[in-house]
């Protein structure tokens, strides 16, 4: 069983692998890094909302649909995250 | 705020009976500088004939993945008062009934942090506020969810429930709708926060065929109140609409689409075997029928505006079904059914889409509802059928 | 007031709360009488009477909203409700705004107080309530006309069938929506009007490049005009093959389908939501295009008030307007009303077979 944080790392490298390239939903990354891992897919489901609850990761919208991707640091500065 | 913007076009439009959207911005521009350059935009608008906002963008709540739709003016520095001008919808209560003391509430929050604009109600359903900034939202939904108000859906996700006002003060509601409603909206509000659909997925919830809330056009998930009983008649009340001058055999015989009532010029009576329970007698004849016996709902499927190969009004998929509170057997039934459609579905992709694209059968078997002819208006023409290795062997 | 800090906000906010629950808004005599009413009654155009079966009785008056409201409108009705209600209100789905009291004598000076400050009393009854419609040019990104001010001028037009002083054969329910993609799903009204675009997008392929992903953007046109443009990173589109719906520009917005010059509205007919008598039914199209004239679009005021007239006259009590219209036939309906019919009556798009006759039974 992979530690919290470390599956946390490969989320956030997961997305960002496909920044720029593909909006990612939260299924894509759900169901491609359960793969990459081997890991229960609600664990995976879990650990990026916590992420997503802290800013690490944030939802976008955009081309009529919602996806999740890596704040921009003015979206961090606007929550109080970074000075 | 003084007048900043003569608006000569809009000025047109405070004239007439019917009350003005401008008297209303202008009314807000008192008081805001958002509200007077959203004035000076739309009157511009007015002149050229085109509107001038960009496409939504990414804002929102922490945590949340909706209920604030980004909108920005594309002319900012001629209208900075709208380069901001988001929506923020909040979770109406079902039935759209408030204590003058809660929507005061919900009126000085919205003066603080926004233009003072809003629509009561947006087309799901939601209490719209029109136009804030990026920085005032995370203290404007602290305000509003410490007093008990939440945010409603958009994006790819659960859209805001919505419901007539049913039992609270109509008697053609077969079921307690605004409970049902409640309820349902509050089993699902992690799937309306986060959006994790392929696209989005509206409940709208009526008591009776009337559908007052548009459920069967305008809901992928239409809940419409029925019943099993017999149509109680009162004939003391039918001979009143008589006297009262109703032409009986006409308006509700002649009228009844299943031909299933007869009048002798005395009494009305109905089979209730034939009768389809379209509505059309009880809502006419209100004091003198009345539907008794088992009440619940009918469950139908897929409808969605034409965008973009054309329009559809939801398929009945369970023609009844019993409900009580807490409803765990409807959401059961709901949760099937979006987890069919969230594993079936590409992006942008409403269910009633991938019905089509899928077929009816795939989408029956995984909910576990069997086809009954109550689900089609006329069985299929063509020969051109499947068949599965188990339909073989029966 | 102040805004709350950062800290100040992080400290009280909550999520996943959700609505509270009605029954802390409901008029005392709803909740009583919940689930035990016996029937209703039209009084007036503007007021209407709900009756128990304990006997009972709440007083309901109706009045016309613009949908869009300020706060300062929306506590003058706050007052109101205060005064005459026992401080609660209620809105429809129509966006209407219904007073209530279950004192019959408090009826005439809740009326006389509503009128007073200027509200439009109506709304109930087969005549024509509220028109449902969308955001327009005050908020939307995709709008080709305004829809507050089409409704305005069109209501003021057709005002006494809102106040009740004239009644049609049977409800008629009036819709408006800003772009095709119809956020309030005017596709089953009685008369709706639908903004409608009549030219191939213009692109701008240094935007595009950024901001777009391509298979998407070709994806999202249903009649497959859209195709790769290696050269500049980009797409092309297929004039022949566009009908400039626009999903294009939803998912991609440096496809630009805004064209002022050719953008203007169609108006659709005969839809119907609930089941009664015959099924729910789509609009269909009656007048193809009359152009963005503003602030007050005569011709769409115009067309729609005739459109209301012949079906008033011609329809049966109860009957409406897609009934009466199926009844008489499309073809009558054409020569009545006196709208031209032309190429793009006729659907080439994905229900032509659905909608030609097939039959050698017609009138003239």
């Amino acid at each position: 069983m992979m530690d919290a944080n470390e599956l946390k790392d490969k989320i956030f490298a997961y997305v960002e692998a496909a920044k720029g390239k593909k909006k990612l939903k939260e299924k894509d990354i759900i169901n491609g890094v359960s793969t990459e891992v081997g890991a229960e897919k609600d664990v995976v489901k879990k650990a990026m909302r916590e992420m997503i609850d802290i800013g690490k990761l944030m939802y976008s919208y955009g081309g009529g649909a919602s996806s999740v991707e890596i704040p921009s640091e003015e979206y961090l500065r606007e929550k109080g995250l970074i000075k | 705020m003084s007048k900043k913007y003569d608006t000569p076009l809009l000025d047109e439009l405070e004239k007439g009976p019917w009350p003005s959207f401008v008297t209303e911005i202008k009314k807000a521009a008192k008081k805001s500088e958002m509200a007077n350059d959203e004035l000076g935009q739309v009157e511009k608008s007015y002149r050229t004939k085109r509107g001038y906002w960009k496409h939504g963008g990414i804002v929102g709540v922490l945590g949340y993945g909706g209920g604030v739709i980004g909108r920005y003016s594309s002319l900012p520095e001629e209208f900075p008062g709208v380069a901001h001008f988001h929506t923020v919808r909040i979770n109406q209560p079902s039935g759209f009934y408030y204590s003058s003391k809660a929507l005061r509430e919900i009126c000085d929050i919205w003066d603080k942090y926004g233009s003072g604009l809003t629509n009561v109600h947006g087309s799901t359903g939601d209490l719209v506020l029109l136009g804030t900034t990026t920085s005032a939202l995370e203290p404007l939904f602290a305000e509003y969810s410490s007093r008990g108000w939440d945010l409603g859906g958009s994006g790819s996700a659960m859209r805001t429930p919505s419901c007539c006002l049913g039992q609270s003060r109509c008697e053609w509601a077969n079921i307690d709708t605004m409970e049902i409603c409640h309820q349902l909206t509050h089993k699902f509000q992690d799937e309306m926060h986060r959006p994790a659909y392929p696209y989005k997925f509206k409940i709208k919830v009526a008591g009776c065929a009337v559908d007052c809330v548009a459920a069967i056009a305008r809901a992928d998930c239409s809940i419409i109140g029925t019943w099993k009983g017999k149509i109680a008649v009162d004939q003391d009340a039918v001979k009143a609409y008589a006297k009262g001058g109703m032409n009986i055999q006409a308006e509700i015989v002649d009228m009844c689409p299943t031909r299933c009532m007869s009048y002798d010029g005395n009494a009305l009576s109905v089979d209730d075997g034939e009768c389809s329970r379209c509505m059309h007698c009880i809502s006419k004849m209100t004091k003198a029928l009345k539907p008794t016996g088992e009440k619940g709902v009918s469950i139908l499927i897929g409808s969605k505006a034409p965008i973009v190969v054309g329009s559809l009004l939801s398929w009945v998929i369970v023609p009844f079904m019993k409900v009580e509170p807490p409803y765990d057997d409807l959401e059961g039934i709901i949760r099937k059914i979006i987890e069919w459609w969230d594993e079936t579905a590409k992006p942008r992709e409403r269910i009633g889409e991938v019905i089509e694209i899928k077929g009816m059968r795939g989408f029956l078997e995984a909910i576990g509802v069997p086809p009954v002819p109550q689900q089609i208006k006329e069985p299929r023409k063509d020969p051109f059928f499947f068949w599965k290795e188990e339909d073989l062997t029966k | 007031m102040a805004w709350l800090t950062d800290a100040e906000a992080k400290a009280i906010r909550k999520t996943d709360i959700g609505p509270p629950h009605f029954g802390q808004f409901l008029p005392p005599v709803l909740k009583k009488n919940y689930g035990k009413w016996k029937y209703h009654e039209r009084i007036d155009g503007g007021t209407m009477v709900h009756v128990g079966e304990s006997g009972d009785k709440v007083f309901t008056v109706r009045v016309a909203s613009p949908r869009i409201l300020s706060t300062e409108t929306i506590r003058e009705m706050l007052d109101i409700a205060d005064k005459h209600c026992d401080g609660y209100i209620r809105f429809t789905t129509r966006n209407n705004v219904e007073f209530m009291t279950p004192d019959e004598k408090k009826v005439d000076g809740l009326k006389k107080d509503l009128k007073a400050k200027g509200f439009a009393i109506g709304g109930i009854g087969p005549g024509i309530s509220n028109m449902v419609h969308t955001q327009g040019w005050i908020h939307c990104h995709s709008a080709c006309t305004d829809a507050s001010g089409m409704v305005k001028a069109i209501m003021d037009e057709l005002f006494p069938y809102f106040d009740g002083s004239k009644t049609l054969p049977a409800k008629t329910r009036l819709a408006m929506a800003c772009c095709v993609n119809m956020c309030g799903a005017v596709h089953c009204s009685d008369i709706a009007v639908v903004a409608v675009h009549r030219k191939v997008p213009e692109i701008n392929h240094d935007l595009l490049k950024n901001m777009c992903e391509i298979p998407t953007t070709i994806a999202s046109c249903p009649t497959r005009a859209i195709s790769p443009d290696p050269a500049k990173k980009s797409v092309k589109i297929n004039a022949e093959k566009c009908m400039y719906c626009g999903n294009c520009f939803t998912v991609c917005p440096p496809i630009d389908i805004h064209n002022p010059e050719n953008d203007g509205v169609a108006i659709v007919v005969g839809g119907k939501i609930g089941s009664l008598r015959t099924g729910p039914k789509f609009s269909k199209l009656a007048i193809p295009f009359l152009y963005n004239e503003t602030p007050r679009w005569p011709k769409v005021v115009d067309a729609i008030k005739n459109i209301l007239d012949v079906y008033a006259k011609n329809a049966r009590k109860h009957e409406r307007l897609g009934e009466w219209i199926e009844r008489v036939g499309w073809e009558r309906f054409f020569s009545l009303t006196g709208i031209e019919f032309t190429h793009q009556h006729i659907d080439d798009f994905t229900f032509m077979r659905d909608t030609m006759r097939t039959s050698a039974a017609f009138k003239y």
